[in-house]
């Protein structure tokens, strides 16, 4: 790929752009979930980060543990409170009603958080030396934060896995996102799954504006917008509502991200992002399943022909 | 009943819509500048005309269409622009602009339109960028194209921030001439409200509104959806692209953080709030939200007996506004109905009758 670079630089691009990708991979498949379960493109994702940043700000001087355990416990109350107040009246809706909704309650939590937090003085959250500060092993520059954001990927996504497959919860899930009316007849409690669904996001939300912030520190009300919009571009790249295939889409386009912006020319590399968000368009009128979606559909088509149908397709 | 008069009141009842709205718009010109005449309303009023417009333009899509677009602000910034570069004095622009290509130089600097010509410029460059994102757009539906409309805010954005030599990239334009009054922005609303009407009531309309309510149906008696989708999109793009050059003409400087989600967030808003199915609903949620505005934002300065609330609260109250709307009356507060016919009270009593079409909402919803 690139001939230029001698192989140091070239794993260099690679570490810092896993690393990059894990976190965007997390977003996207607690975005994923949501939509799966409820129809939901939750715009006020982004709010969780802000929330969890100012957490972050206000109890770091309590040490890191009090501020992991803080930002956890008011970004789950936060997503539990944002669908408790604003989704529930409305999740009978269209998908395109509730993608109006979130966007209401995003710009909200912005604006309420610029008349809380007035600008003028700089909050930043203090990096921890011990995390960001970089040693290099063979040319290659490491910090413990790169490999911290590996390993708490790495044991996400396996517990999420763990959770979806093997807990009645997960069952829940998986069972509602393949046809919510159907799982609700067969028993499974629609509040009970779409809290839950919620918490979990609260909970991968934290994890990744902990990671996210020691990393860029700047505390700002539209901090989670900027990592959110590129998420939502993750997702649609995964396909829409499939687990798997967001958690891909956003590692995939984080590395791309990443490694576009470190060798692209100068001159249009700040464009990169807005060949991201063309490729989407793009990429929603011709592969709308995502790369996972086209895999998914042609395990699905051999499921079909294996089982003979009892029922007809309701007509919609 | 003569023949004649029923034929006036048959033209009048075509027009009826369009008239009171005009008449709305006229009111409000002349009670603010004739009888308030204050600076602060003058200019309040002025940005009420301009954001009416983006939502009568949005109004022209989504409303007919169904398909809520986040990106019709990407054309107003488009026409902005296009017209700021062509209308802009050649002497400020040749040290505005040291970095533009020469192909474009060549061209641009020399270029001094009045402001009817940078006007129409705008949107004409609005349309043609409209007509290629509307070939992709057209074809998805729901949560798909709410983010592709999406990303073509993100990416316009992005790419008026990145591309410095023509757009000035994170610096303010400069040097904009001021020709946008009250005046010319008042006959382009009404302009905008007659076209956004008698575009609703037309053959591409009307085929528009069907694939709205149900797209199958709509196809199976031979509407081209797709096709009446680009249309409608075709057009929204061009008239958003003639209130970005009004736009720009009024502010004068403006840069990329005017086009993006605040302005699309006020728009969608006052949409959604008014009803997105109806001309009237997208005057009535301008109107409503705009007062709501306006008196929190007095309410932060001056204080109503003595007390004030935190700066900012405005900008609160309508993300509240908007979902309260979303939750109560989800079709808005004009639930898809234009202004009725003085007496005409049949739309009332249609609804009690068994066989009431379900479109038909309850009366006392008004």
């Amino acid at each position: 790929m690139i001939v230029l670079a001698s192989s140091s630089t070239y794993v260099q691009y690679v570490m810092d752009s896993v690393a990059y990708g894990s976190l965007f991979a997390l977003m996207a498949l607690s975005l994923s979930l949501l939509f799966g379960v409820m129809g939901l493109m939750n715009f006020a994702y982004g709010e969780l980060i802000g929330i969890g940043a100012y957490t972050m700000f206000y109890t770091e001087r309590y040490g890191w543990f009090v501020m992991v355990l803080a930002t956890f416990a008011t970004v789950i109350i936060g997503a539990l409170l944002m669908e408790f107040v604003a989704f529930r009246p409305v999740r009978h809706a269209s998908p395109s009603t509730l993608l109006i909704t979130s966007f209401a309650l995003s710009i909200g939590l912005q604006k309420f958080a610029y008349m809380v937090f007035p600008p003028g003085s700089p909050r930043t959250v203090e990096p921890i030396p011990w995390l960001t500060n970089q040693f290099q092993v063979k040319g290659v520059l490491f910090s413990r934060l790169e490999i911290l954001t590996w390993i708490v990927t790495i044991v996400l996504l396996v517990g999420m896995v763990l959770l979806l497959k093997r807990t009645a919860l997960g069952v829940q899930l998986r069972a509602s996102t393949e046809d919510f009316r159907m799982a609700q007849l067969v028993g499974v409690k629609a509040n009970w799954v779409i809290s839950s669904a919620f918490a979990i996001t609260g909970f991968l939300a934290a994890a990744v504006t902990i990671l996210y912030m020691l990393n860029h520190g700047d505390v700002r009300p539209n901090v989670g917008q900027g990592p959110l919009l590129i998420a939502f571009v993750g997702v649609v790249i995964g396909g829409l509502g499939s687990l798997g295939g967001a958690a891909l889409g956003g590692f995939t386009l984080g590395v791309v991200i990443n490694i576009l912006s470190a060798t692209l020319p100068r001159s249009i590399q700040g464009h990169t992002l807005m060949f991201a968000f063309l490729l989407v368009i793009l990429m929603l009128v011709f592969q709308p399943n995502g790369l996972m979606g086209s895999i998914e559909k042609l395990r699905r088509k051999r499921v079909a022909q294996e089982v003979p149908r009892v029922a007809e397709e309701p007509a919609s | 009943m003569s023949a004649a008069y029923a034929r006036a009141e048959g033209a009048l009842r075509t027009v009826w819509t369009p008239l009171v709205l005009c008449s709305f718009m006229v009111l409000i010109w002349l009670v603010i500048t004739q009888i308030v005449n204050q600076v602060f309303y003058n200019d309040e009023a002025e940005k009420y005309f301009l954001r009416l417009l983006i939502v009568l333009a949005l109004q022209m899509f989504s409303g007919n269409s169904g398909i809520l677009s986040f990106g019709q602000v990407a054309f107003v910034a488009v026409g902005a622009y296009t017209s700021a570069l062509l209308t802009i004095p050649t002497a400020i622009k040749q040290f505005t602009f040291l970095s533009m290509p020469h192909l474009l130089k060549d061209w641009v600097f020399p270029a001094q339109f009045n402001a009817l010509e940078g006007t129409i410029a705008g949107g004409v460059a609005a349309l043609v960028v409209a007509m290629v994102f509307g070939i992709p757009i057209v074809r998805l539906v729901g949560v798909a194209a709410g983010i592709a409309t999406l990303a073509i805010l993100v990416a316009m954005n992005v790419f008026i921030q990145q591309t410095s030599s023509i757009t000035r990239g994170t610096s303010t334009m400069i040097g904009v001439p001021q020709t946008t009054t009250m005046r010319t922005t008042l006959l382009w609303v009404m302009l905008a409200i007659v076209v956004a009407y008698f575009f609703k009531q037309s053959r591409n309309g009307l085929r528009l509104r069907a694939s709205r309510e149900n797209d199958r149906a709509a196809r199976s008696v031979g509407v081209h959806v797709a096709r009446e989708r680009y249309i409608a999109f075709a057009l929204s793009g061009f008239v958003c692209g003639l209130i970005g050059a009004l736009y720009g003409h009024y502010f004068i400087t403006f840069s990329y953080l005017d086009f993006y989600f605040d302005l699309t967030f006020l728009t969608i808003a006052m949409l959604v709030v008014g009803g997105m199915g109806s001309v009237s609903g997208a005057v009535v949620g301008t109107s409503f939200l705009t007062v709501i505005y306006v008196f929190f934002q007095r309410f932060e300065v001056n204080g109503i007996a003595g007390a004030t609330v935190p700066s900012g609260t405005a900008d609160v109250v309508m993300a509240v506004a908007l979902l309260i709307a979303l939750i109560l009356r989800p079709k808005g507060l004009t639930a898809g109905r234009e202004i009725p016919w003085p007496g005409d009270w049949r739309w009332l009593q249609r609804t009690r009758q068994p066989q009431a079409p379900p479109a038909a909402q309850a009366p006392s919803a008004e």
